[in-house]
């Protein structure tokens, strides 16, 4: 798949859509647009991939971030706890997201689950949490759940149903990939604990969908492009169908860096980089912003003019804001007999007796709990970060701990909710400290873990520390959806509230941070505003 | 060159890349293997791109601390050294100067504490433990450390993980990497469980 065949479009001549960004939320929508007859330009930061070039190759994806720009040395962001504080540019990438098309949906670990109606309207359901914005979202679970079914069964989800879940019209398309070792232990500590261990829904097939063949249980999906299609990247499941439409044209390694609008305040013409560095412009009828929850309020923030003194879509001052990582924490254990957790996908089990908000605990939030090799599945990695964290760090006991530890480990991992604060977030680059209730969810979580880790008889067991998150891989909430402009950017369909052909849709989105796992969410809302923009173009309503 | 001395300079130099692993597929190799396996060590060490014999010879002796041969193969098996010569004329080339003045630091400081040797190979195991022990949280120890891991456990085309050692010996099997349910003892228990019971 290069872009030698595809259809070309004029720079000169107004497209329906530019979409900004292939990934998760884009790749999609291009997708639907372009099936649909409407004329659509993609532009992609990263390059374009194909199955055949996703490797094993750990020091590539891991020491070089190959499938992220390179790491921080090429995307020099910078990173602060506090706006008082001088940014600064880490070893690491702090918003952490793949440059390729079909974004992080190609290194994504696959985990899907759905947000339960409660996610929803929390806010009504709790009431307010001074110094936060937290709010309830201007949809609910029942106006979604026909897009996450639409997920299962078009971008393909395999699983089975579990006691803890919102209801669903359709059950899901394929069975669960096998149950692994982690997912046995996890089962007998849940059930020694009176906990519910069930199936972890993965965007990962468990049978051929579509012309894509099922998993090969390889073991690389963290972190890694799949390499047989397997994975349900927006790549593997969306843009084919774009491209053969004949109406996409996907212009990899193209970075945008402005969004222009005209004197009616209109956005008609997207500025960008091609490969070679040259500035270019796309001529369009309207612009879809779906490039994350990091990039999208940048590229809104540096498209400032003398109209928008403040950004594009920024009269509500809420572009930006309330980015939220999702906290997380874990626990790792070794047991008596090998695992082989390196085999098959990350996740075959987790608990979610934890999910709800409990006053009685004392701060907000809840999560979910899921069983993995996590590191343990790459050598590699384990080597480097994977020693007993009272062993030796070279030498024979360093060894042998290693020879014995690779194969017997399994992680808990846990995953929960992020508050929304004004605070947390991305001017240019990140601003990023989580709040006290998402640190005492973290130890909330960890401890439960830990139990279970226990209870699923682990010979040894470590709580990882648990630190204030200086990264993040889940970019959500800078530019929430609303019913009111003045503390949202864009309305229950995506349309900004202030210029009325730009549409967002991506993490960005996100009113709460869900437990864990946005990604299923972020697809559903990628198909749902698809619906939602297709009827207002053909009303003329855009 | 003669053609014996290419193949083997290819052998010893590109055993990990695509190439040296389609001949040791096509069953070539067992050839090969059993020359490379007569090579005396310097022999060996002449083949280096970028590495001194010198050099070399240090390399080796750190990577067999760091990741000792016991009763199971370590380092200086996995072919750890190759890996450093090869990432350090490539995706570590930038490292290759500050790498050099580092080690040049590391040996000075051998002579004072053990007199009589002039090189960190020249002193017994324990010695190099003791030595190592003593510079562990330099900026050199973390780098000879994380490049022999990398050679031990990294991708064979890097140069290292020779003949995938590293990932059998943590109980990976090499490549296709392609896996068929039960992967493991518990799930293997768990399947023949219920495979009893509904079979009963």
């Amino acid at each position: 798949m290069a872009n030698e065949n595809q259809t070309q479009y004029s720079l000169d001549e107004a497209v329906d859509f530019v979409i900004i960004g292939s990934g998760s939320a884009g790749g999609i929508i291009a997708k639907e647009l372009s099936t649909n007859g409407f004329k659509v330009v993609v532009l992609e930061q990263g390059p374009f991939r194909a199955a055949k070039d996703f490797t094993h190759d750990d020091v590539s994806v891991f020491l070089f971030e190959e499938l992220q720009g390179g790491g921080n040395t090429n995307n020099q962001q910078t990173f602060r706890d506090d706006a008082s504080k001088v940014a600064e540019a880490p070893q690491r990438t702090p918003a952490f997201y793949a440059q390729t098309v079909g974004g992080s949906s190609v290194h994504f670990t696959g985990n899907f689950w759905r947000l339960r109606e409660l996610d929803f309207n929390e806010r009504s359901l709790l009431g307010p949490i001074s110094g936060t914005n937290f709010a309830d979202w201007p949809i609910s679970y029942a106006e979604l759940e026909p897009y996450y079914t639409r997920v299962d069964w078009e971008i393909g989800i395999s699983g089975e149903p579990g006691p803890n879940e919102s209801f669903r019209s359709r059950p899901f398309p394929m069975p669960p990939m096998p149950i692994k070792s982690s997912g046995v232990l996890m089962e007998r500590g849940a059930k020694k604990l009176g906990l519910n261990a069930q199936v972890e829904p993965l965007a990962i097939l468990s049978q051929p969908l579509n012309g894509r063949p099922a998993c090969i249980n390889c073991g690389y999906c963290m972190g890694f492009g799949c390499e047989v299609n397997a994975k349900s990247s927006t790549l593997a499941a969306m843009i084919p169908d774009a491209l053969a439409s004949g109406n996409c044209e996907i212009r990899a390694e193209c970075a945008v860096f402005r969004i222009e609008t005209n004197d009616q305040g209109r956005a008609d013409e997207v500025m960008y980089y091609d490969p070679d560095g040259n500035e270019r412009s796309q001529k369009t009828k309207a612009v879809i912003l779906s490039a994350n929850g990091a990039e999208t309020p940048r590229l809104l923030l540096n498209s400032a003019s003398e109209r928008h003194p403040d950004g594009l879509a920024n009269s509500s001052g809420f572009v930006g804001r309330n980015l939220m990582f999702n906290s997380h924490s874990d626990v790792r254990g070794v047991f008596e007999h090998p695992l082989n957790d390196f085999k098959g996908v990350q996740v075959s089990r987790m608990v979610h007796d934890f999910y709800e908000t409990d006053p009685a605990r004392g701060f907000y939030g809840g999560g979910g709990i899921d069983a993995r090799p996590f590191m343990a599945a790459y050598p590699l990695l384990f080597s480097l970060a994977g020693a007993r964290p009272e062993g030796p760090t070279w030498g024979a006991d360093y060894k042998q701990n290693l020879e014995h530890d690779f194969s017997r480990t399994m992680f808990l991992f846990t995953g929960g909710t992020s508050l929304a604060l004004d605070s947390n977030n991305v001017t240019i680059d990140p601003t990023y400290k989580d709040h006290d209730d998402d640190m005492a969810l973290a130890y909330f979580l960890q401890d439960r873990a830990f139990e279970i880790m226990q209870a699923a008889g682990a010979t040894h067991a470590w709580r990882n520390p648990i630190q204030y998150q200086s990264q993040g891989a889940h970019l959500l909430g800078t530019c929430r959806m609303g019913d009111d402009a003045a503390s949202s950017v864009v309305d229950k369909f995506h349309r900004s509230h202030d210029i009325s052909n730009l549409f967002i849709c991506d993490g960005s989105s996100m009113v709460t941070s869900g437990r864990g796992q946005p990604t299923m969410t972020i697809m559903a809302l990628a198909f749902r505003a698809s619906e939602h923009i297709m009827a207002a173009a053909r009303n003329n309503e855009i | 060159m003669n053609r014996e001395a290419l193949t083997r300079r290819l052998f010893l130099q590109g055993s990990g890349t695509l190439a040296g692993s389609m001949m040791l597929r096509a069953g070539i190799p067992a050839f090969i293997a059993a020359s490379q396996a007569a090579c005396s060590a310097n022999e060996e060490l002449a083949a280096f791109d970028i590495l001194s014999k010198a050099e070399a010879r240090e390399i080796v002796a750190i990577a067999a601390r760091i990741f000792p041969t016991t009763d199971s193969p370590g380092a200086t098996e996995a072919g750890a050294v190759y890996f450093f010569d090869k990432a350090l004329g490539s995706i570590f080339a930038d490292m290759l100067e500050p790498a050099r003045g580092m080690l040049a630091g590391f040996q000075a400081g051998v002579t004072p504490v053990y007199p009589g040797a002039s090189m960190f190979s020249d002193l017994d195991e324990s010695d190099q433990d003791d030595y190592l022990r003593s510079v562990e949280k330099t900026p050199f120890f973390q780098n000879a450390r994380l490049m022999t891991l990398i050679g031990v456990f990294g991708m064979s085309m890097y140069g290292g993980n020779r003949d995938d050692i590293g990932w059998k010996l943590v109980g990976m099997d090499g490549p296709p990497h392609a896996w068929a349910s039960p992967f493991g003892y518990y799930d293997a228990e768990y399947l023949a469980a219920q495979e009893q019971q509904n079979g009963e």
